[in-house]
């Protein structure tokens, strides 16, 4: 196995280095539109160029086919790599699925197995013999029925890449033919050079192909790297500006349209058949001469500008910014035109609503205002000037909020709102003096919000009130109120101190009438015992009515503030009969207790107060009940309440006297005999009471045959 | 077989011949007409029950009942308490064995004394 290297080998190590080079130098740039299919397509020339130099250089028949079949992996993959490079490079990227990738394989791969069996059926190759020509040791063959077909599977995929390839370069704008020609000249090269081989149209011996697809490989590198204006591949500008939502025109320095995309043939109006490439854009927009006239001698402009009438109308951002060459000469000028119409439409209802809610602000009575965050005054409304005495907005802006209150409230303002401002408290109610310009005191309330900004606290917006007349109302009002509560509670006092008086003396006379009324001091007869007993009498009339007035008193002055607590059931029936029961023996009534055994053994309430209406009642019914019994029940009532019940077999009570025995100072008027004089105060303490407890009293009674009185009063179990 | 002791401490005149009187057929007497007397009455004897008043010159109806809780030697004492004040005599309540608020009706009084001095 040797092989002879010869100087006119030269071209084709050069042609194969090429193709190695932009192979590996793609690679880098792998990213650009078309690089991968090119790498491999120049990997691919790397490995047909590179066996075909071996199989020259190599000096036996073996050696020799050896090469030459290795060198038909590259012969048979181009095809299929050229036109994987030319549909990415034409934006087909998507045609190439895996799938069809595998079919259009399908007849390389056979070829390839048809080359290596060649020797059994000489398909592809028949009557191998070595040469020596032209300074080459060549392999001299006659081609097969096979290498018909291969050649022309090769020539159908390289006409489409080259179809695809030229189609999209006359799609290019004029701006781009010096590209289009250098790619032109590259695609067709390897056709060209093939041809000439296969037919050996040229006396030339070996296979220029490989040096064709070289040149190809240059010129699309160039392509590629080098001449691209708009640092995109060709076809991704199309994409990107005849994607454009954006309008886009390029004049050359004579105002011509050299490049416009459909976006600004929307824009302005003009069909496709009206084609404004090359035409005056003076000419183009004859439609807007105000336009043609503003943008004449202007070389730089940002301007919203509107086209269209009324409904139509609608408004367009436009740049234009000048070409210039390296001396600073006008090349062309670049338009962009964006629709920004919907855009003006948010920003005038934008502005609409500022100026709705602008005018609320300044039309309304409550102050607004705004601080910084430091304190001092951004913005303050009509109302606010007003307020502290100010002409005009300038004259309060920038003024520190402390400085416009009363040094007394300072600090407390302060703190307040140093705290509302580190805790981020969004909104705090506070009320505070202010002073005013001529040096008036005001009161305000204010409510006042923190204003965010993301996280971050910027100010501070009030929305507060003049309470002055307010305040004063309240202040005389709570002096008012102070005056009328101590006269009433002087007056309770008196009536107290009074009552308590009262009772001493009242235990003199009727300690001493009954005592001679029971005989103690010897036998009286019927006059003076009938004596006695009258004394009695209006002792107990005066005792009870000293007891009412001093509850009523106390009822009136609001001083009954009820003491609540957990008290047991039982112990209160006991308690508030032991000490009546000897009143009704000594009448002669029998007094009769009983606790339902439903009722929760423990309950809540003023116990004292509870005390005292069952006393007063059970006394009552003692007092108004000749013979028979007073009964007092405890009972379970239904919906969360329970019942005080006392029952008597007394003289009863009209049905009409019934409505207002509950009101003070009112008896039965018919009840008023010698033997029941008493007074109208207790049941009224007694409703009251019990309205304070949150229950209610009722009666029922029938003339002669006695009186029922319940209280109901809601179950409150201890928690 | 003697009378029970019953010890009236009264400032009121009146009132204390009233109760002496109402119990006197029941116990033997014995008055003391301000607070202090009373505190020297209740250290040399040991009434069965003290007839007490609440509003009282020199040692208070409060004072004493406190002392006569406090002293193991008066255990077995009873005391009626008698005032015009109604808070106060609410407030003494539970202290007191029974509570009465003037005017004090005699029959009343012998009654639950009785009843008292029974227990």
């Amino acid at each position: 196995m040797t092989y002879q290297f010869t100087a006119n080998m030269i071209p084709l190590v050069v042609a194969a280095l090429i193709s190695g080079t932009l192979a590996w130098y793609t690679w880098q740039h792998r990213h650009t539109t078309g690089a991968r299919p090119f790498v491999w397509l120049m990997a691919i020339l790397f490995q047909w160029g590179t066996s075909y130099i071996l199989q020259l250089a190599a000096t036996d028949i073996t050696t020799k086919k050896f090469w030459a079949d290795f060198m038909f992996i590259g012969v048979v993959a181009t095809p299929v790599a050229w036109l994987a490079f030319a549909l990415e490079y034409t934006g087909h990227k998507t045609w190439m699925t895996r799938t069809r990738l595998i079919l259009l394989l399908i007849l390389p791969l056979v070829t390839m197995s048809i080359i290596l069996t060649n020797d059994y059926h000489k398909l592809f190759r028949a009557n191998e013999t070595l040469a020596r020509e032209g300074g080459y040791l060549l392999l001299k063959t006659t081609n097969g029925p096979w290498f018909w077909v291969h050649a022309a599977y090769t020539y159908i995929l390289i006409m489409i890449g080259l179809v695809l390839i030229i189609r999209a370069l006359l799609r290019w704008p004029a701006a781009y033919r010096g590209q289009m020609i250098w790619i032109l000249l590259a695609t067709l090269a390897p056709l060209i050079a093939n041809v000439i081989t296969i037919f050996q149209l040229l006396p030339i011996i070996i296979d220029l192909t490989p040096f064709a697809f070289t040149v190809t490989g240059v010129g699309m590198v160039y392509a590629l790297f080098r001449h691209r204006l708009l640092d995109i591949a060709p076809l991704a500008r199309d994409l990107v500006i005849d994607g454009m939502k954006d309008g886009m025109i390029v004049l050359d320095a004579n105002r011509r349209i050299v490049d416009i995309n459909p976006a600004a043939q929307n824009i302005l109006g003009l069909s496709d058949k009206q084609q404004p490439i090359g035409k005056l854009m003076a000419e183009v927009l004859y439609q807007w001469p105000d336009l043609i006239n503003r943008y004449r001698d202007i070389f730089e402009a940002a301007d919203e500008i509107t086209l269209g009438e009324n409904e139509a109308q609608r408004w367009y951002e436009l740049t234009l910014s000048t070409l210039r060459d390296e001396n600073q000469l006008m090349i062309g000028q670049v338009i962009t035109i964006r629709d920004i119409t919907q855009r003006k439409y948010a920003e005038n209802l934008m502005q609409e609503s500022e100026a709705r809610f602008r005018q609320i602000v300044e039309n309304a009575s409550d102050i607004i205002y705004r601080l910084d965050n430091t304190g001092h005054l951004t913005y303050a409304n009509p109302a606010a000037l007003h307020a502290m005495g100010y002409e005009k907005e300038e004259d309060a802006l920038g003024k520190y909020y402390l400085d416009l209150t009363t040094p007394e409230a300072r600090n407390k303002l302060k703190r307040t709102y140093e705290h509302q401002f580190l805790s981020k408290t969004k909104n705090t109610y506070h009320e505070f003096p202010g002073v005013a310009t001529d040096g008036r005191e005001v009161w305000f309330g204010q409510n006042v919000q923190l204003i965010f900004d993301g996280d971050q606290v910027v100010g501070f917006q009030a929305l507060a009130r003049d309470i002055t007349a307010i305040k004063q109302a309240y202040e005389a009002l709570r002096i008012a109120r102070d005056q009328a509560l101590e006269a009433s509670r002087a007056k309770s006092q008196l009536l107290s101190k009074v009552s308590h008086e009262l009772r001493t003396p009242l235990g003199g006379i009727l300690g001493y009438a009954e005592l001679l009324h029971d005989n103690t001091f010897g036998e009286l007869n019927t006059g003076q015992k009938k004596a006695a007993h009258e004394i009695m009498e209006s002792g107990n009339y005066l005792t009870g009515m000293v007891n009412e007035l001093l509850d009523e008193a106390q009822i009136h002055a609001n001083t009954t503030v009820l003491q609540e607590s957990p008290f047991s059931p039982a112990m209160l029936l006991k308690q508030s009969t032991s000490g009546t029961e000897v009143l009704a023996s000594k009448k002669g009534l029998k007094l009769i207790t009983s606790l339902d055994s439903n009722l929760p053994a423990e309950l809540r309430g003023d116990e004292h107060r509870l005390r005292q209406i069952i006393i007063n009642l059970v006394g009552n019914a003692i007092k108004f009940t000749k013979e028979g019994s007073v009964s007092v029940q405890f009972q379970n009532a239904d919906d969360g309440y329970w019942a005080i019940q006392v029952t008597d077999t007394g003289m009863g009570i009209p049905k009409e006297a019934q409505a207002y025995i509950f009101e003070p100072f009112r008896q039965v008027d018919n009840a008023i005999t010698r033997d029941n004089r008493g007074i109208g105060l207790g049941l009224s303490i007694t409703k009251q009471l019990v309205d304070l407890m949150g229950g209610r009293i009722t009666i029922e009674s029938e003339i002669g045959k006695g009186s029922v009185f319940t209280i109901l009063l809601p179950i409150n179990i201890n928690k | 077989m003697t009378k029970p002791l019953a010890l009236i401490i009264e400032d009121d005149p009146q009132l204390s011949t009233i109760v002496s009187i109402t119990l006197q057929a029941d116990f033997e007497i014995e008055t003391c007409t301000d607070g202090n007397a009373g505190l020297e009455r209740l250290a040399q004897t040991i009434p069965n029950v003290v007839i007490l008043d609440l509003n009282l010159p020199g040692a208070s109806g409060r004072k004493i009942l406190q002392s006569i809780r406090a002293d193991q030697r008066l255990a077995k004492t009873r005391v009626i308490l008698t005032t015009a004040d109604e808070r106060q005599a609410e407030f003494l309540r539970d202290e007191a064995d029974i509570t009465l608020l003037k005017p004090v009706s005699p029959a009343q009084l012998r009654e639950l004394a009785k009843r008292l001095r029974t227990k």
